[in-house]
């Protein structure tokens, strides 16, 4: 089970991306739990996560969510704005796996 | 170009990252985002009392009385109203959070403090009377709403700072052991409150003292006016957006960076509007916060709807042609993240200007059909920043058409600016993807 945190300014447009790694998810038979939050959610929501990805848009938070994760013992990174923008659940997905197993 | 991209990315990170890690501004957005909900209620509320339907008023003052509209705005008194008060709790909670203090006695705290900062009475003229006299006993409504905002943020930011020093510098009653320690902890309180407290009644007695009538009138002009003067000018207004837009150009979330600043201003003026319609009176401002969020960014920061349009209309790219499918969705829910990453417009020295353009373009014309009364103004309704254009447009102006054609030219005009370099982007697109025919990102 993986559960992966998705994080941006209010939570909107990551929930698209939501969707897309859910299915590419389910292609691969990978058994996950997929959520996006706001910003100031993410407190409230990390100790469920395994790990946790921003938005390139609030990439700025970065050192403080990293900061966080180091705390909770949880790999944070941003998201490749390209497969942002294109909602490319795959390479998504591959990159929260790969943080996860780094 | 590329050096001024550079430039964006190296100065505006760290700036983004200081701005977001600052406790006081972060507190205050959150703080004053607590109050968004209220105020969209207390809107819903606005529209059914001003349905621009021929008859209704008739219609409703016949089944419900005479009294009906100011029934109706029972709700709308005590939610949109009230942003002020909800500030003075909500920013005192938020911050006492950041500092890992507990946030629900900060927040008390803060909001005794601000009912203190206002005095009990209110004007009233009486009949045959001249001069309005002070009527005692009653909380002035006006000063719990936007006209209190100001205050409400101060008061918030300083008796939380105070709670926060003196509870990291100890000075609490300590108590014997043999009290049960949630009998101790119902005192940690006391101190920290008193002193905000008494802080705030000397501050009162002084500002009295000089004949001042409240700590409200002189924020008022110290704060308000400056900042009202920046949010309300065309000009003001337009180096403003610059800023969100250049943040936005490196790919960070401009408005939720900027937005600290500048709601309160924005916020406040779409209050008084509201005030103005309800009485049926001239509306005073232009530059509300619905003015941005409806009018300038349909589709998404930056008039992204234009461009959406565009890729999903005339796109020859395969890559143009997804993400106008893509985007289309969302775009009409003024959402663009897949326009602004997937195009891209961030860091694209090509689509920066039209991106940069068209919202200064908009406002312009925005501003001066309002002004020139060829469109109705921002009715001081607040609606969601995801209601789809058009829709947005009439309900935003109090159920004007003029409101949804405006919304109606500004994506015509968005499209328009947009052409141009989307038939070169989408070229360049096309070329690539002729030579090595893939449609793959990388």
């Amino acid at each position: 089970m993986m559960n992966i945190l998705l994080c941006c300014a209010a939570g909107m447009s990551t929930s698209l991306l939501v969707t897309k790694m859910e299915a590419a998810a389910k292609d691969q038979g990978l058994d996950s739990k997929i959520w996006a939050v706001s910003a100031d959610q993410v407190k409230a929501n990390i100790d469920q996560a395994d790990v946790l990805l921003l938005g390139p848009q609030v990439r700025y938070l970065l050192p403080q969510m990293q900061q966080l994760g180091k705390e909770k013992n949880i790999p944070v990174d941003s998201i490749n704005p390209i497969h942002y923008g294109m909602c490319n659940g795959a390479e998504v997905l591959k990159t929260a796996v790969a943080l996860k197993n780094k | 170009m590329n050096k001024f991209l550079g430039f964006l990315e190296s100065k505006f990170m760290p700036f983004a990252g200081k701005l977001a890690a600052q406790r006081h501004l972060g507190a205050l957005k959150d703080g004053i985002i607590l109050a968004m909900p209220m105020i969209i209620i207390g809107s819903v509320f606005l529209i059914l009392g001003f349905l621009p339907i021929p008859g209704y008023a008739d219609f409703m003052a016949s089944v419900f009385g005479d009294q009906w509209l100011a029934k109706l705005m029972y709700p709308t008194d005590a939610t949109f109203n009230m942003m002020g008060l909800i500030a003075a709790f909500g920013i005192a909670y938020r911050l006492a959070e950041r500092y890992g203090i507990d946030a629900i006695t900060a927040g008390v705290i803060s909001l005794c403090a601000f009912l203190l900062a206002t005095p009990f009475n209110v004007p009233f003229t009486p009949d045959g009377a001249t001069e309005a006299i002070a009527v005692g006993g009653a909380i002035p409504v006006a000063f719990m709403g936007s006209k209190g905002l100001f205050v409400a943020i101060l008061i918030g930011l300083f008796s939380t700072e105070v709670y926060n020093f003196i509870l990291k510098k100890n000075i609490v009653i300590k108590m014997p052991d043999s009290v049960p320690p949630a009998v101790s902890k119902s005192f940690v309180a006391l101190v920290p409150g008193f002193i905000v407290i008494t802080i705030i009644f000397l501050i009162r007695l002084v500002i009295e003292y000089f004949g001042i009538s409240s700590i409200h009138d002189v924020v008022q002009l110290v704060l308000g006016k400056p900042l009202g003067l920046l949010g309300g000018s065309l000009i003001g207004s337009i180096v403003a957006y610059m800023l969100i837009m250049m943040l936005w150009s490196a790919g960070l979330h401009g408005t939720n960076i900027v937005a600290g600043v500048l709601s309160p201003v924005w916020l406040m003026a779409t209050e008084e509007n509201q005030i103005a319609f309800r009485a049926g009176e001239e509306l005073p401002n232009i530059f509300t916060s619905q003015f941005f969020e409806v009018f300038i960014n349909i589709g998404g920061t930056g008039a992204t709807f234009g461009l959406a349009m565009l890729m999903l209309f005339w796109a020859k790219s395969q890559q143009m042609k997804a993400l106008g499918k893509l985007s289309a969705g969302p775009g009409t829910f003024m959402i663009n993240e897949p326009i602004i990453f997937g195009t891209p417009i961030v860091m694209n020295p090509l689509l920066i200007v039209p991106f940069f353009l068209t919202p200064i373009v908009l406002i312009i014309v925005t501003y001066y059909s309002m002004k020139l009364g060829l469109v109705a103004k921002p009715a001081g309704i607040a609606i969601p920043w995801t209601t789809p254009p058009i829709i947005g447009g009439y309900l935003a102006t109090g159920g004007k058409i003029s409101g949804a054609i405006m919304q109606a030219v500004n994506v015509v005009i968005a499209l328009a600016i947009y052409f141009p370099f989307f038939r070169m982007w989408d070229k360049m697109k096309q070329q690539e993807e002729g030579g090595v025919n893939s449609s793959k990102v990388s």
